[in-house]
């Protein structure tokens, strides 16, 4: 009831009813359009900000064009033309040292001098990859002793040190690293066959925490059958990543024939890589 | 309403704020690598410094702050060099390539271990997934002397082409050890 007829009387409460109406409709429309307004300062605060972001990466877009160009054809290096600074000379050179500092990481020893001692880190990697690094906190004084280390429990640490602690610490290091980078070696070889050949193992890749047992099931052709062959990899040297005996065994009832290629994965198992054996089996599969 | 329109603009300013982060860090890499001072520069610039803040004021502290940084890293690299035996002589890298999950540099490195001196180039992939950061080797190439034996140019042939680079290090070491007995020895006999 919106209007008001002409010529009738209108109760008192018929007047207050409309006028509370009138008053809600008015009160509606002022939220919303103090609702619009709210949303229209936003869009134009976020459209201001794009704006002034777009400028800012433009101006450092040019910057660094500008710089490329100017190394374009310049072999070598040149110093700052426009005399630098002592503080920035400074700051270069902090830079500078570390950055060789984290190439002595690239070496497989690295480490920082500590109040007591020395922390070391030993680096792992398999090829060109680097993997896990592994940490020693050193104390020197009144003999060497190990503080702290992140070491995995089954690396025989202990025995190591007791060997060659004492005596030769760069020794000591290098035996240490041996056990590490092999042990990271020989998991990162069974990541990568469970990783790129899952298709040729059947079941799952059964491996203790040092991963030097390995025994998994993988399917190998022949005339257009597949037989589940089993495997047990052995690393009877910590030190190394490749097996000290390959047992494979085909199944019963596969065909004599396949002895032989039973022979020839374990001579191959012990002498190449665990994901480059499987993938030479891709490469050439028995029809 | 606008709800859409905003969301978009909220995404760009994000695009935006970290292309801006990336390209600062881009122009900071180029500046340090396109540049180099040497020792005596340095330490003219250390001087400088000192004339300049003599004293108590709020620059002496930076000066100190920055000499004392740099002093402990110098300490620590000299430790490695002597502990390792590997004594790098220079070293350069330039940024080829740098996006949010990954930057790929390449480097080159000089340096000497006992009477042996090697030249090493590679490129250096890092890349950032979720817990860390992971490094790989590649297109790496040696250059060593003295070269005599033809098991070293074979050695040095199968490290270039698996990128193994810590191989090389660690073996470095001991090779250069016996290297360098042997040349003791055979000068001992002269």
């Amino acid at each position: 009831r919106g209007k008001m007829e002409e010529g009738e009387a209108y109760s008192p409460d018929e007047v207050f009813a409309h006028l509370e109406m009138l008053e809600a409709q008015a009160h509606e429309a002022a939220v919303k359009q103090e609702e619009t307004e709210q949303q229209e300062e936003k869009l134009a605060r976020l459209q201001a900000r794009v704006q002034e972001l777009t400028f800012q990466r433009d101006e450092l877009r040019a910057k660094v064009d500008l710089q490329q160009k100017g190394q374009l054809g310049k072999e070598g290096v040149v110093s700052d033309p426009a005399q630098p600074s002592a503080q920035a000379v400074l700051e270069w050179k902090i830079k500078s040292v570390t950055a060789m500092l984290q190439v002595f990481y690239l070496t497989g020893i690295s480490g920082k001098l500590t109040k007591r001692g020395v922390c070391f880190c030993i680096s792992t990697a398999y090829e060109g990859t680097y993997l896990d690094s592994y940490y020693l906190d050193l104390l020197t004084k009144p003999e060497v002793r190990i503080h702290r280390h992140s070491v995995p429990i089954f690396i025989p640490l202990e025995q190591i040190a007791k060997k060659y602690l004492q005596t030769d610490i760069r020794r000591f290091l290098s035996v240490l690293s041996d056990h590490l980078n092999a042990y990271v070696g020989r998991r990162y070889q069974a990541d990568q066959l469970q990783e790129h050949f899952s298709d040729h193992i059947e079941g799952t890749l059964q491996r203790n925490s040092l991963c030097n047992l390995l025994v998994f099931n993988y399917n190998v052709s022949s005339k257009s059958k597949t037989f589940p062959f089993n495997a047990r990899l052995l690393y009877g040297d910590l030190c190394r990543s490749l097996p000290t005996e390959a047992v494979v065994s085909p199944p019963p009832d596969a065909p004599a024939s396949l002895a032989e290629t039973a022979a020839a994965h374990s001579d191959l198992f012990r002498r190449v890589a665990l994901h480059k054996a499987f993938g030479s089996f891709s490469g050439a599969e028995e029809s | 309403m606008d709800n859409s329109i905003c969301q978009g603009y909220e995404d760009k300013i994000q695009s935006l704020e970290e292309e801006i982060k990336l390209l600062a860090e881009k122009y900071e890499d180029s500046q340090q690598e396109s540049t180099f001072f040497s020792d005596e520069e340095i330490l003219m610039s250390i001087k400088s410094f000192q004339r300049e803040f003599q004293g108590g004021s709020k620059g002496h502290e930076s000066l100190s702050d920055l000499k004392a940084q740099l002093e402990s890293l110098e300490t620590d690299l000299s430790f490695l060099m002597k502990f390792t035996g590997i004594q790098f002589t220079s070293h350069s890298k330039k940024t080829v390539e740098k996006t949010r999950n990954r930057t790929v540099r390449k480097h080159r490195l000089s340096g000497n271990c006992h009477s042996l001196s090697f030249q090493l180039e590679f490129q250096l992939l890092e890349m950032q997934n979720k817990e860390s950061v992971s490094a790989v080797i590649t297109d790496l190439s040696i250059i060593m002397e003295p070269v005599e034996d033809s098991d070293v140019s074979k050695f040095v042939s199968s490290i270039e082409e698996h990128g193994n680079l810590l191989t090389f290090f660690r073996s470095l070491s001991s090779y250069a050890e016996w290297y360098e007995h042997r040349r003791c020895t055979f000068l001992h006999f002269k």
